[in-house]
């Protein structure tokens, strides 16, 4: 029975732990973090006809611009504008509810999960990057 | 002068006078042709151009100021023409300088110099003589005759005063005889008297014989009632002197006097030489117009004297020498208004002196010319013909360049102004129905200016009211009742004339007008906006305005002007506005988020989007209900492959 090198023990296991990690790392600093699995918010799109988009939820990378109206109990409608500007440039407005529980101030920047409501744009679920 | 002067501006200006509420202090008026409209602004301006206490020709009352005290020359329109005859008539012809000569040589004859006791009476001779060749000039105008007669006079009178004298001096040598006659009578009785009281007396104590108890007393008592008549008539002979002597002396005086008053100045010196030779030194004071000499002197306790006439007549004379030096002076400066001036003052104080009389009949004529003009424009202010006025003041100026012509101007265009606006305050006072107000504001201003056209105008419009008002109001409701505000606002003025008194509907006009006055105020606004590069802010004010005036033409036009500039902006504002009303608040609030983009300044898309913010921010839990918490997996757009 041929004895298997150690040194590529050495060298294979921390490579793979490596592989596995840049797997897992990778994807999130690309863009999508935990929304990867949507697809971008096609901003121009809802612009032009929000009733093709009805019911869809999208990944939708924004930076505050202003809080437009906070009802309570109910949530807040935020002006924001796109990150990825290849989507779409210009503001819209995003009607955060209340259960979503964050701070928002003008300037940050969230990733996220936004559905198509009819002709609002409700947000799912966020992170801040 | 003055007054001439201030009657003539106190005509031109009149107006500015005449609409004044109260009189004006000091201002007289004076009808008839003379038209002698002064006021203390035309005394002011006089005072101003003329010393007050220099020499000044009034030609209203035809008199003339000179050293403060008057000269009347007679009444005005005779003044008037002589002085106008005066400026037509060609110079006075013959040997002017002999005549002065000769005149000269007589005042040398009787000059208190050239007289003596010796040759007194040849002296005179002499000048009496020459009086008569003074008096075949033309220019003299036979007054040298004149003289030459009160002197002839004088003489027969010295005659006639020796003939009295002789008559008194025998008168007087028969007194004496009878005096004596009466002296010796009176002797003879008291010597009869005595012997009688001495004659013996009777045994009895009686007188011897019969005696005369008062012999000749009647014979006495005639010789004293002779003597006595003798007396009366020497004391007759005295009086009867006396007075040829007085009234000798008053006629030439007032010969002198008169020649003085008359302005004949070398005739008064050359009567003054005469009375000097004539008569004794103790007559040589002044009494016949001792009063009027003595004005001319303001001393207190001064006596006239044949000097003083004397000193008054060269002083004019040496005033109109020197007037008639300014005058050529001013002349040949172009100051032809001056020199009217003064040649009209030097001629009333001296026309009969030969520098007057020879002076150039061209000049003359220029100054006729300017005087007719200035008489013409005296009588357009006498007849307040304003319009004309700035026309023949530029006339005269043309002549005469140191005419002082814009304080006149002035005065004309505050006048017609006062007019005008008198006018407008009658149009006034007739819109609000107050026609006592309209027709005094209406007679105001026809006093101002007579034919000024605004007062024509004002009345054809009045005339017409009427006719207009039973087609106006129909029309007017019409437009009304067809939201034709913009036709109604272009014809605002006659709408207003015509429905003055209709309140009902002159609140609806004035309703109409303020609003297509607000419309054109934001029309205005848009347009400054547009051409300042801000038609998205201009483009708000239209959107704005055009909610409540959509079918204004004007506003569409600017509309249609506009639009091209902001085409996107005009795109986003329509889609948000449908799609607010369609339901969607959310698609709306984009849009007008996108507008804002575009106009950030806008305050219409800043209340949009808080309005709609608000609506959204109320609905949208409600629409988040139906997703949340648990969206459908299946909802949810995958990312395409390759992404």
């Amino acid at each position: 029975m041929s004895k298997v090198n150690p040194l590529f023990f050495a060298l294979g296991i921390p490579v793979l732990v490596i592989v596995i990690l840049m797997a897992i790392v990778i994807p999130r600093f690309a863009g999508g973090g935990k929304f990867t699995d949507l697809s971008p918010f096609p901003v121009d799109d809802y612009r032009k006809d929000w009733a093709t988009l009805q019911g869809n939820a999208y990944r939708f990378d924004c930076q505050i611009e202003k809080q437009l109206a906070y009802e309570e109990g109910k949530g807040r409608v935020l002006a924001v504008k796109p990150t990825d500007v290849a989507r779409g440039t210009g503001r819209v407005p995003v009607f955060v509810p209340l259960a979503a529980g964050e701070t928002f101030e003008v300037g940050q920047r969230f990733k996220c999960k936004v559905r198509v409501v009819r002709d609002l744009l409700v947000v799912e679920d966020l992170e801040r990057f | 002068m003055r007054t001439l002067l201030s009657s003539f501006l106190g005509s031109v200006a009149f107006a500015a006078l005449a609409f004044a509420q109260a009189p004006q202090p000091g201002a007289t008026v004076s009808g008839g042709g003379g038209g002698d409209y002064r006021s203390s602004t035309g005394e002011a301006m006089g005072d101003r151009l003329f010393d007050v206490n220099s020499d000044s020709v009034d030609m209203e009352n035809g008199s003339m100021q000179w050293k403060g005290k008057t000269f009347n020359l007679g009444n005005s329109r005779a003044m008037r023409m002589r002085f106008e005859r005066y400026l037509a008539s060609p110079a006075a012809g013959g040997d002017m300088t002999k005549y002065i000569a000769t005149l000269t040589q007589i005042e040398k004859i009787l000059g208190p110099n050239a007289v003596n006791q010796n040759n007194i009476y040849a002296s005179q001779q002499a000048a009496f003589d020459l009086l008569f060749v003074a008096a075949e000039h033309e220019v003299d105008g036979n007054n040298c005759l004149t003289i030459a007669t009160q002197v002839k006079k004088i003489w027969a009178m010295r005659a006639e005063f020796r003939d009295l004298n002789i008559t008194k001096n025998q008168l007087e040598a028969l007194r004496k005889t009878q005096e004596g006659i009466v002296v010796n009578r009176a002797e003879r009785m008291e010597e009869a008297n005595d012997s009688k009281a001495n004659s013996p007396t009777t045994a009895n104590g009686g007188k011897t014989g019969l005696t005369k108890t008062s012999q000749g007393q009647t014979e006495l008592g005639y010789r004293v009632k002779d003597e006595q008549r003798t007396q009366a008539e020497i004391l007759a002979k005295n009086a009867e002197m006396t007075a040829l002597g007085l009234k000798a002396q008053v006629e030439f005086q007032s010969q002198m006097v008169g020649f003085l008053l008359a302005r004949r100045y070398r005739h008064c010196l050359i009567t003054s030489a005469f009375y000097r030779v004539l008569f004794k030194g103790g007559n040589q004071n002044i009494k016949v117009g001792a009063k009027e000499v003595k004005e001319f002197f303001p001393v207190s306790d001064f006596v006239p004297t044949l000097e003083s006439v004397d000193t008054l007549a060269r002083e004019a004379m040496n005033d109109v020498t020197t007037g008639m030096r300014t005058v050529d002076d001013l002349y040949k400066q172009g100051e032809l208004y001056g020199a009217f001036e003064r040649l009209q003052e030097t001629y009333f104080l001296g026309e009969f002196e030969p520098a007057v009389m020879m002076y150039d009949q061209a000049k003359k004529r220029e100054m006729l010319d300017l005087w007719r003009d200035l008489r013409e424009l005296q009588r357009l202010g006498d007849e307040r013909d304003l319009a004309n006025v700035e026309g023949y003041v530029n006339k005269v100026r043309g002549r005469a360049r140191d005419f002082p012509g814009a304080a006149i101007l002035s005065r004309v265009n505050n006048a017609i102004n006062a007019s005008n606006m008198a006018v407008l305050s009658a149009k006034q006072a007739a819109l609000s129905g107050d026609t006592a107000k309209a027709e005094a504001s209406l007679e105001r201003a026809t006093k101002i200016w007579p034919q000024n056209p605004a007062v024509k105008q004002f009345a054809d419009q009045v005339v017409s009211r009427q006719d207009k008002l039973s087609q106006m109001v129909p029309e007017f409701d019409r437009m009304i009742a067809e939201a034709r505000w913009r036709e109604v606002f272009n014809k605002k003025l006659e709408f207003a004339l015509a429905l003055a008194q209709d309140k009902a509907r002159s609140d609806k006009l004035r309703e109409v007008i303020n609003r297509v006055g607000e419309l054109d105020a934001n029309i205005q606004k848009a347009s400054v906006l547009a051409s300042q590069n801000n038609p998205y802010l201009a483009w708000d004010v239209i959107v704005e305005i055009s909610r409540k005036e959509g079918d204004d033409l004007v506003l569409a036009k600017t509309r249609s002007d506009i639009a091209p500039l902001v085409a996107d902006y005009a795109r986003l504002i329509g889609q948000a506005e449908k799609l607010e009303r369609e339901g969607g608040e959310a698609a709306a609030l984009t849009a007008w988020m996108a507008a804002q983009d575009l106009n950030p300044a806008s305050p219409a898309c800043g209340a949009a989007v808080k309005r709609l913010a608000a609506l959204v921010a109320k609905s949208g839990a409600a629409k988040a209900a139906t997703t949340t918490p648990v969206p459908a997996a299946g909802d949810d757009v995958p990312v395409p492959a390759g992404k």
